[in-house]
């Protein structure tokens, strides 16, 4: 992971892709490790780099023990999926899981017949399609703004501007939203002032919706963003844009040719994450607008399962629908994976 | 500034006047049971027959320390009281501490800022009931969701308040699992010894009965208006505007009364007041009536129902409800205050909280509720809600010496009006909390900061009444407007009941408070709910209504 944020060397030719063309046949060697790997048959045993690196292990551990509590542990719950689970059947989770009575697959079927829940995959599909198309490059466009804004006290200045808003609450943006474009907001306000219109409201509008949010989304996280996309441009090696000047390359020339493909691996790799999170788009902005335009238009899955678990007590229900969710982000990751290998990327996770 | 998540289920609007009452300085919190939620019952379904029902009860026994109220209760509606009475004509319950000094933790919700631990206040009620409380307070706003981590976990608190909007889902079988019996230490004549208790009206305990048994300490409501159409007196009077008989005038009028380029909208969402107006059944499980053939009738599919909807779908397409309001944002309250809507509806805790709150920022301000009408030359229908609406239970796992003493606590909270106990709980110490001024009690800083009206109130409290000397004129507009009403009220079938519903058919009815958001904005319309109400008697509405017959028809639980 920590590896595929660093950028590679950029490479000076015009394709960036013909470095990696050595990449395929290396890959074609064998997979097996152990024994056989060739770096640890002459080397040292297992027993010496658990000596050498002991320390590096320790510091792990934590993590690692965290990672177990509240990642992998819980994950054995799923098995109320498959219950008609009641928390108070008896003291405590195991009891009450020991109390609750096997319905099989039943909550799957359920799930083929629910309406309000293939509305929620279709809204949640289409909330996070648009994001990725409008939200995602964003901060790649803000990121190189800001990496040309030479003087550092505008660019400090910009940034914290920018960054400003991810740490408002979802309370928060939605207000400031209602202060704005709201029926009884400032823009309404004019509008009858002027004798535009009467009715002016974007925040009722069902069929709006969609836009509103991933306005809504890019107003509150682009700024914050373009972090990765900057510390991923302060690795350019400067020579590079003063050969490329000597060469006589311009400011466009030189931004495609140095700064893009420097962006790259970065690029990819959170393309990779982000469709991994095509089902998860959050949930308290949803909720907290669900009256305002309807669970038609603004039910998404995660705000689906907090209705059906948390609001109502269908606990087993709101299970099976997590399950589903997570093996579907699941392929989505590997699909989106395997797109970005294919593309000579390293994604979330490299081959050997 | 939004001062929460203001989504704008039932759950969260009757916490909100939970909210409001729980801040009553009068110190009678006034809870609605409007709505009281989703039934009760425990560990097998159904309800308690009336024979069992007539077992568990336990006996009345009128206070002797009660003062009688200034302005009497007529016809059921609550006494209201608008004397301060002075220190040395109070009464005493609870002479001495009856608590042998064990120590106790209780959850509450707890709207606001909770006061530290060992401050003075609750040091002082410690004192005086003889036990030592180790308060766990939670959000308000978010009391359901901790409630459920809490009873599903093994390490539940002694004592554990439950309002009735958060009897959803398997809270009720929760109920019955978790908390103690209470029938052998209150049941008939076991309750004269917790004087205070006895006290408590009949009906206030019989809506406390939990799968079969005695399991709450009840905190009484009002018998109607937990929910009250307020309008601003002081703009209607200037204009020399009275609100409209006839629920198409209501609309006419609003549109007149509706300037959106000053920023005035007529109203709020009127939803609950149309529901009343048109007499629809309340919330489960007290949601039936029956048909002229005599079958049994649910709440959506009878013709009021969609009337109610109909007519606030219209005052929305009026476009006089406050844009803030169609959008479920923001704080209703705040923009009546501010003169930006000028009715809406409320739990009645927030009429004496906002005019105290006002009477500094807005000497003029001036709020009321308006009388309700009937539409089609019907009378308004108000179904009388349970006995009450909040409850305190007792961890089954406490022994019974340690139950006797937590029904010490609950003794002493439920002090009538007119007691040095009431007064302690409710203003705190004089001189440290509050101060009496021209026979008036006004709180310092620190009686605003620690007296905090939940925690104890919410153990139990007497007979409601309306009590607030600071403001004579709300408890004399409030309990004038009770009296004016009770003509209307009408018991509802399985009225003070618990019911547990089977299972499988308790999450039928979840998606319709969404549904009736969606028709009254114009998204869906009427014909898209009695699709709805088609799809619902499919799959278990019939079903249910089979259930409640079988209710009626085995255990007699028809009540009047």
């Amino acid at each position: 992971m920590s590896q595929s944020t660093v950028p590679r060397p950029p490479v000076p030719r015009e394709s960036g892709g013909q470095a990696n063309k050595p990449a395929p046949a290396a890959r074609k060697v064998p997979r097996r490790r152990g024994r056989k790997d060739p770096r640890l048959a002459g080397g040292i045993g297992l027993r010496h780099r658990l000596r050498r690196d002991w320390v590096l292990v320790a510091m792990t551990l934590p993590a690692v023990v965290l990672l177990l509590v509240f990642a992998y542990i819980p994950i054995a719950g799923n098995v109320i999926a498959f219950q008609f689970y009641s928390p108070y059947a008896g003291d405590g989770f195991f009891d009450s899981m020991a109390n609750s009575a096997w319905i099989g697959m039943e909550n799957f079927q359920r799930m083929l017949d629910d309406s309000d829940f293939w509305n929620a995959v279709q809204n949640t599909l289409m909330f996070s399609s648009l994001q990725l198309i409008l939200f995602f490059p964003i901060p790649i466009a803000l990121a190189l703004l800001i990496n040309s804004i030479l003087h550092s006290k505008i660019r400090a200045w910009t940034q914290a501007v920018l960054y400003l808003p991810h740490f408002f609450s979802w309370v928060l943006v939605i207000t400031v939203f209602q202060q704005m474009f709201g029926g009884a907001g400032l823009v309404a306000q004019l509008a009858r002032d002027w004798g535009l219109t009467d009715s002016f409201d974007l925040m009722t509008d069902p069929g709006f919706f969609k836009w509103l949010v991933t306005a809504q989304v890019i107003w509150k996280d682009a700024g914050w963003g373009i972090i990765v996309f900057l510390a991923a441009l302060s690795m350019v090696n400067s020579e590079l844009y003063e050969s490329a000047a000597v060469d006589g390359a311009g400011r466009w020339r030189r931004m495609w040719h140095v700064t893009l493909p420097a962006l790259r691996p970065v690029i990819a790799l959170l393309l990779v994450l982000q469709v991994g999170n095509m089902l998860t788009v959050g949930s308290e902005q949803f909720l907290i607008q669900r009256t305002a335009v309807g669970p038609g238009a603004s039910e998404v899955l995660d705000s689906y399962v907090w209705n059906r678990g948390i609001a109502n007590g269908d606990f087993s229900y709101a299970a099976a629908i997590g399950i589903v969710k997570g093996v579907f982000s699941l392929a989505l990751v590997l699909a989106a994976n395997r797109v970005a290998h294919a593309m000579g990327e390293q994604g979330v996770y490299s081959r050997r | 500034m939004p001062n929460s998540r203001p989504a704008p289920s039932r759950r969260r609007f009757l916490a909100s006047s939970a909210f409001a009452a729980a801040a009553t300085a009068g110190g009678v919190p006034l809870l609605s049971a409007c709505g009281g939620g989703g039934g009760g019952g425990g560990g097998q379904e159904g309800a308690a027959s009336e024979e069992q029902v007539r077992d568990i009860l336990p006996t009345f026994q009128e206070s002797e320390v009660a003062v009688a109220p200034d302005i009497p209760a007529e016809n059921g509606s609550s006494p209201g009281y608008t004397r301060w009475i002075p220190e040395g004509e109070l009464g005493v319950s609870v002479p001495e501490p009856r608590g042998n000094g064990g120590e106790f933790t209780g959850m509450t919700p707890l709207w606001g800022t909770p006061p530290s631990s060992g401050n003075a206040f609750w040091t002082a009620m410690d004192e005086a009931i003889g036990v030592r409380m180790n308060w766990q307070t939670q959000d308000g706003n978010t009391y359901g969701d901790k409630l459920g981590a809490v009873l599903a976990g093994s390490d539940i608190p002694d004592l554990v308040c439950i309002p009735g909007w958060e009897l959803a889902g398997q809270i009720p079988q929760a109920i019955s699992s978790r908390f103690a019996d209470l029938g052998p230490y209150l049941s008939g004549d076991a309750v004269l010894d917790f004087p205070n208790l006895a006290a408590i009206p009949t009906a206030a305990w019989e809506a406390s009965i939990f799968g079969g048994a005695l399991r709450g300490l009840p905190m009484p409501a009002a018998p109607i208006g937990g929910v009250m159409p307020y309008y601003r007196q002081d703009i209607f009077e200037a204009n020399g505007w009275e609100v409209p008989t006839d629920p198409d005038d209501f609309i006419a009028f609003c549109r007149e009364i509706t300037s959106a380029s000053s920023r005035v909208w007529a109203c709020e969402d009127m939803k609950w007041s149309a529901f009343i107006i048109y007499g629809v059944l309340p919330d489960k499980p007290r949601y039936w009536m029956e048909g002229d053939d005599g079958t049994l009738i649910n709440r959506y599919e009878t013709d009021a129902y969609l009337e109610a909807l109909e007519w606030t779908r219209k005052l929305y397409e009026a476009e006089v409800v406050h844009p803030d309001a169609v959008a479920a944002s923001g704080d209703s309250t705040q923009r009546f205050t501010a003169g930006e809507s000028l009715m809406f509806n409320q739990g009645d805790g927030a009429w004496h909280n906002t005019a105290v709150e006002q009477r500094t920022a807005n000497p003029d301000f001036r709020m009321n509720a308006f009388d309700y009408f009937g539409a089609g030359g019907n009378d308004p229908v108000l179904y009388t809600a349970n006995g009450a609406g909040i409850w305190t239970f007792l961890n089954k796992n406490l022994s019974e010496e340690r139950i006797r003493e937590a029904l010490e606590i609950a003794n002493f909270t439920a002090a009538p009006y007119g007691t040095r106990e009431q007064r302690l709980r409710a203003y705190g110490v004089e001189g440290t909390h509050y101060t009496v001024e021209d026979g008036l009690p006004a709180r310092t800083p620190q009686g605003e900061e620690e007296v905090v009206p939940e925690t104890y109130p919410f153990i139990a409290t007497a007979g409601h009444v309306v009590a607030l000397p600071d403001i004579p004129q709300v408890v004399e507009d409030w309990t004038g407007w009770m009296k004016r009403h009770m003509q209307y009220a009408r018991e509802p079938l399985f009225f003070g009941r618990q019911v547990q519903e089977p299972a499988r058919l308790t999450n039928i009815n979840d998606g319709f408070e969404a549904l009736e958001d969606d028709v009254v904005r114009g998204r869906q319309s009427i014909r898209d709910m009695q699709n709805a109400v088609s799809e619902w008697r499919r799959n278990g509405g019939d079903e249910l209504r089979d259930f409640y017959q079988g209710l009626l028809d085995d255990e007699g639980a028809a009540g009047s």
